[in-house]
């Protein structure tokens, strides 16, 4: 796991809402810098995903833990 | 790999089928051995692909959906305001449900038959949207955006005048609304749910 910079916790989101508050929050960073994103929706892993093929920033790393899904992207 | 192929072209026609049964006859009303009969497999080979006929149903479910990824597409594709994000993210649903309408007889047939099945259309398709408009319209309302409505009822609002729609233009082919398209009718319709809790920009 890398360092993070910024945090966002979308913990009882649905998508599009983690997409979007994670679109504000990597818009307010720089270049390089990293977030790391906390959800519930199972479906998140694949939205992410699928976030940052679209908008290319970094997918570090993706996984579960005790029903919460992590995800570290890197701002391109 | 000629047979791995072949298995999945199975499984594809093994829901294609399930598909316009389920959309006939809801849940309850075909049984495995129906559905094995009509692919022409028996009912040993539709549990090989299968586990259950629950588990074929969810397979029917998912093959109906708009794949996530067009959802998130939508959602960064334009501006991030909540009524071009819910035009957006509804245009995508709408897509799909005019693609194949079978997908709403289904929830039509869950309806009536009740239970865990019809629950499940509503987590599986409009939930998403119903919970967009809630937490969305709890800020709007803090930012003087819209009117102090109940945004769980409100929620509710659109998903019945979306239905309303679909049910008009995909099920019963009103003559009513024969010079609109589906698109067009609920875009209008969009509308008017802005100027009902006093949306603004």
């Amino acid at each position: 796991m890398s360092e993070y910079q910024h945090e966002l916790d979308a913990s009882g989101l649905n998508c599009p809402l983690p997409i979007l508050r994670a679109k504000k929050t990597i818009a307010s960073m720089n270049s390089g810098e990293v977030v790391k994103i906390i959800a519930t929706d199972p479906g998140a892993v694949k939205d992410f995903e699928a976030f940052c093929k679209q908008t290319g920033n970094e997918l570090l790393s993706s996984g579960e833990a005790a029903g919460k899904f992590e995800f570290q992207i890197r701002k391109q | 790999m000629a047979k791995r192929m072949k298995a999945a072209e199975r499984r594809a026609s093994i829901i294609a089928v399930s598909k316009v049964l389920f959309a006939d006859k809801g849940f309850h009303g075909v049984s495995v051995d129906e559905i094995a009969r009509r692919v022409g497999v028996s009912p040993a080979v539709l549990y090989q692909h299968f586990t259950s006929k629950d588990d074929l149903y969810e397979a029917v479910l998912d093959s109906l959906a708009a794949p996530r990824e067009t959802y998130v597409e939508a959602t960064l594709d334009g501006p991030d305001d909540f009524a071009s994000v819910l035009s957006r993210v509804t245009r995508v649903f709408i897509d799909r449900v005019e693609e194949d309408p079978d997908y709403f007889r289904m929830e039509l047939q869950s309806a009536l038959e009740g239970g865990d099945i019809a629950n499940r259309f509503f987590a599986s398709r409009w939930q998403s949207i119903a919970d967009y408009i809630e937490y969305s319209l709890r800020e709007l309302v803090q930012e003087n955006r819209a009117s102090v409505v109940n945004e769980r009822t409100a929620a509710l609002l659109f998903q019945g005048l979306i239905r309303e729609a679909i049910y008009n233009k995909c099920i019963i082919n009103s003559e009513r609304y024969k010079e609109t398209t589906l698109q067009n009718l609920v875009q209008q319709l969009l509308q008017l749910f802005l100027q009902a809790i006093n949306y603004k920009e």
